[in-house]
């Protein structure tokens, strides 16, 4: 029965095919956006936290 | 007027919706899977390959959907110089560049068994093989023009030279002799297929619709991030 399923009445390559492309090519693209995001944040962090320390610094050399 | 469009309003709808948005996609997606590939029935002349237009027709769909947002969007962002628009435009253009490669593949791989070609150089094949050749140059721009307001200004005009495809992609069936069917579904008439076919096609437009949106909102966020710390 799964491989009269799988074979699809002889047309299965065709069928899995188009929908392994298919799963393939948008899990990619969503794995590629998820990462560039989570680099970036990073990034952003960086620039956070080297602001806090220039403010902070800033603020300790006032108190001087 | 463009209040709605402000990049802070986007921005805490991708921070508060992607979680939900997921959740109605899985379901969505098993229900539509379930319907296109087990529930649904043979067509009479195609037998089991009409299976592949649940994934072929909604990819064709939304590759030019978001093409015609990608158009609008250079347009409003070249006439009014709304940035946010360009911005929604390069979040986008990805995401349309994949639906069109699949609309393209899985077309191939379903025109074989019922054609008997791969390809064929007619007007829905080739407009189609155009406007993803437009994708790719729109998205390469992107990436090998490093001045931002270079790259804006020229996709921005590479987005709406490609509007023209748009209407010939859709009416070519009408305008030439093809190999492809006319379209089954239209905004004007009653759809000529069955509603044991329809259900599945349209659970899956949708789920793909949930998808894009959440690639979106997250490409959209790393650009927005992308521009706050380049400006730094």
């Amino acid at each position: 029965m799964i491989l009269e399923f799988l074979n699809m009445g002889g047309y299965g390559l065709y069928i899995w095919l188009s929908y392994a492309f298919a799963a393939l090519s948008l899990i990619s693209l969503y794995y590629v956006s998820v990462k560039k995001l989570n680099s970036i944040k990073n990034i952003e962090h960086l620039y956070r936290s080297e602001k806090v320390k220039e403010v902070s610094a800033s603020a300790q050399v006032s108190k001087f | 007027m463009f209040g709605i469009f402000k990049p802070r309003t986007f921005f805490n709808l991708a921070n508060t919706s992607i979680f939900w948005l997921k959740i109605v996609l899985v379901f969505a997606l098993i229900v539509g899977l379930i319907l296109a590939l087990v529930l649904s029935p043979i067509d009479y002349l195609q037998k089991d390959t009409v299976r592949i237009m649940y994934v072929h027709v909604p990819s064709s769909w939304i590759s030019l959907f978001i093409f015609l947002i990608i158009g609008t969007s250079s347009f409003i962002s070249l006439i009014f110089k709304l940035r946010v628009f360009s911005v929604y435009a390069k979040s986008l253009a990805p995401i349309g560049l994949v639906f069109s490669l699949i609309s393209v593949v899985t077309g191939s791989l379903w025109g074989y068994p019922t054609w008997g070609t791969f390809w064929s150089w007619d007007g829905r094949l080739t407009s189609m093989f155009v406007l993803v050749l437009t994708y790719i140059l729109y998205v390469s721009l992107w990436s090998f023009i490093k001045n931002y307001n270079s790259a804006e200004k020229i996709t921005n005009i590479v987005g709406i030279v490609g509007l023209i495809n748009i209407p010939i992609i859709k009416f070519s069936v009408e305008w030439w002799n093809t190999l492809h069917q006319p379209a089954s579904i239209t905004l004007t008439a009653a759809p000529t297929i069955h509603s044991s076919m329809l259900a599945p096609l349209l659970i899956m437009f949708f789920s793909f619709c949930i998808l894009s949106l959440i690639i979106f909102l997250i490409r959209y966020k790393y650009e927005i991030i992308n521009f706050r710390v380049n400006k730094k």
